[in-house]
């Protein structure tokens, strides 16, 4: 297919050099053209480093960074006419979803997200996704073009050897009045933490008792040098931990070589952010808990008990 | 101050996640015969929609595009507290995708009496998408705030609190303004016997695509789900015990070694 047109579009910079290479994989080296478009407030090594991803364009918006939807849906609803894109491939997170949603209904598109594999077939865009709430995976067929197709962190491809040249362009941002404004912006607490690149994670669920308790559970992680791990109770409802330790659909998905899930009963939700570790540990004192049907290790006892027991195992 | 708020909340009757299985055979979830409930965070939707009213005044009007079935849903948020209840249906409901029913949830403000808030989940329970909301404040061109997880009624609007990944931001919309509520934006009611009795008798007011001025033809699927597949998981599933504590450890701590994963 030498006629493909793919736009990238992404407010994360490392995502949107991760959307080029996977837009070059797929429409090949000579064929196709890549467009990258690069936000206000971009660092200005990212205009270098998606050159090198392989676009054949890089369309820079100058101006104010705008939070609103709509003020960036109309940007880009304008570089969507100019390039005449067959494919337009963002980042599936939080703003990149909300910014797939926006577009697809300013200009009626069709637009998926939440994708893990995407390949361009004869009758359409094949897209893999997680369905079910992550317990599923569903093929989708894209009949109709352009399509909006937002990809999850991790799709990525080998890099490409770079076009011979790369066209640079600036457009300034739409005089647009934004239906919404940003009155404040705070980090949220904790944040450091990068759980998807952790090798090994202890994740603890509602077996345990109290915060206090988090010492037991840190201790284990300290002798497998892991980072700490938990379900969404104990973040969003407890607030023993931040949500940078969150794992599962509504939190983070990651992919350690050593999962070791402590007093986790395995709701699907859950199931869906660790299924890709390598080798999986359950400890839980339910011995029909669901968590075992996916683990390679199975412990059944008191977290209590055996937690402590297994750090001085471990030498700590 | 708008005057009497017009709120609406869109609620899908979506497949319950956790009840769905797959044919032991093929692999493959039979979506149109899996059992369906609520999607979960509508219950949050409604119940926020449902606490403004309370607050501020206004009538609620919960909306689900679907099947018969989906009047079940409807019925919960009658429970819950909603006012008013609109199935927007039609004989090829099961084949419509996030684009139909976002055409027909605008369609179906517009023809029947606009809002000043539209309240919607972040994901649906099956799909997760997301797409919805935003879509139809796109298609609407008004505003729209998702992943709200706090929301404040002010003067000429709304106050929401965003919640992104790495930053909360509040963000102040006018109205109308679609907004798509997360799971920690409230605790939903656990309706009274009364209420849910009460919610059996409502009448559900049912529309077709016809009735929005929306043709049958423009909400052909443009992206078409091929199948639902359940991957398989192949865990060693071996079970470690002990005499005590102390030795069941050990017994791990070896395992655990021999697969290389120790630091
Ligand atoms: C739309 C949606 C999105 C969601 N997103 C997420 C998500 O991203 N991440 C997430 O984690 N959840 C998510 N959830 C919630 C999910 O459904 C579960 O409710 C949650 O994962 C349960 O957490 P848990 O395993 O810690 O608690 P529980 O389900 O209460 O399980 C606790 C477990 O601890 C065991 N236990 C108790 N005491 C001990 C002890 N002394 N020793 C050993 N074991 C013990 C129990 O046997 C039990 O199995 C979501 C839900 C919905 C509806
Ligand atoms: N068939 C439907 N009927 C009513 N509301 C829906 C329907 N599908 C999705 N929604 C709404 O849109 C939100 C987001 O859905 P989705 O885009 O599928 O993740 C849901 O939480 C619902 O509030």
């Amino acid at each position: 297919m030498n006629d493909e047109r793919v736009l990238c579009v992404s407010e994360e910079p490392d995502l949107g050099i991760a959307l080029v290479r996977l837009a070059r994989s797929i429409v090949g080296v000579e064929a196709g053209r890549v467009f990258a478009v690069v936000l206000p407030g971009s660092a200005p090594d990212v205009i270098e480093r998606i050159a090198a991803g392989g676009a054949d364009g890089i369309h820079v918006l100058e101006g104010a960074a705008s939070s609103d939807p709509h003020v960036v849906a109309e940007a880009l609803s304008a570089l969507v006419s100019d390039l005449a894109p067959t494919l337009i491939l963002m980042g599936s997170t939080k703003r990149g979803r909300e910014l797939a949603g926006r577009l697809a209904g300013t200009l009626d598109l069709p637009a998926t997200t939440g994708v893990t594999g995407l390949r361009l077939e004869a009758d359409g865009i094949r897209i893999d996704r997680e369905a079910l709430s992550g317990n599923a995976v569903a093929v989708e067929r894209i009949v109709r073009r352009p399509a909006i197709v937002a990809v999850m962190s991790g799709v990525d491809a080998p890099p490409a050897s770079p076009p011979a040249s790369t066209e640079r362009s600036s457009h300034p941002m739409p005089a647009t009045v934004p239906l919404t404004e940003r009155t404040e912006a705070r980090p949220k607490a904790g944040g450091q933490l990068e759980i998807e690149k952790a090798e090994r994670i202890v994740t603890i669920g509602r077996g345990l008792q109290k915060k206090e308790d988090l010492s037991i559970v840190e201790a284990l992680a300290k002798a497998l040098r892991a980072e700490v791990g938990c379900t969404r109770p104990l973040a969003a409802e407890a607030g023993w931990l931040t949500d940078d330790h969150w794992i599962g659909l509504t939190g983070h998905r990651v992919h350690p070589k050593l999962y070791v899930a402590v007093g986790v009963s395995g709701a699907v939700q859950h199931l869906v952010g660790m299924r890709s570790s390598r080798v999986v540990v359950a400890i839980n004192k339910d011995p029909n808990a669901p968590i075992f049907a996916q683990a390679d290790y199975r412990v059944t006892g008191d977290l209590y008990q055996v937690v402590p027991a297994l750090t001085k195992a471990l030498g700590g | 101050m708008v005057e009497k708020l017009r709120i609406w909340v869109a609620v899908k009757h979506g497949i319950d996640v956790g009840l769905a299985r797959a044919d032991r055979a093929t692999g493959l979830v039979r979506v149109d015969s899996a059992p369906r409930k609520t999607s979960d965070f509508d219950k949050n939707a409604i119940e926020e929609a449902v606490r403004v009213r309370e607050h501020h005044g206004g009538v609620v009007t919960a909306v689900s595009v679907g099947g018969p079935a989906a009047r079940e849903a409807l019925r919960e948020a009658v429970a819950i507290g909603a006012d008013e209840v609109i199935l927007v249906t039609g004989e090829h409901w099961a084949e419509w995708d996030t684009r139909a029913v976002a055409r027909l949830l605008a369609a179906a403000t517009r023809k029947l009496g606009g809002f000043d808030l539209f309240l919607l989940g972040e994901g649906s329970t099956d799909h997760f998408a997301g797409l919805v909301g935003p879509r139809i404040a796109g298609e609407l061109k008004c505003g729209d705030v998702a992943y709200a997880r706090r929301l404040t009624i002010v003067a000429d609007g709304v106050v929401v609190e965003k919640d992104l990944e790495k930053e909360v931001e509040v963000v102040h919309a006018r109205y109308p303004v679609v907004v798509s509520v997360g799971q920690e934006i409230n605790t939903p009611r656990l309706p009274t016997f009364m209420a849910n009795l009460k919610a059996s008798k409502k009448e559900v007011r049912v529309v077709r695509p016809s009735d929005l001025d929306v043709p049958d033809d423009s909400l052909a699927p443009v992206v078409v789900i091929e199948r639902v597949a359940v991957p398989e998981i192949s865990r060693k599933q071996q079970t470690i015990t002990g005499a005590n504590p102390d030795e069941l450890a050990a017994h791990l701590r070896d395992a655990l070694k021999e697969e290389g994963v120790l630091p």
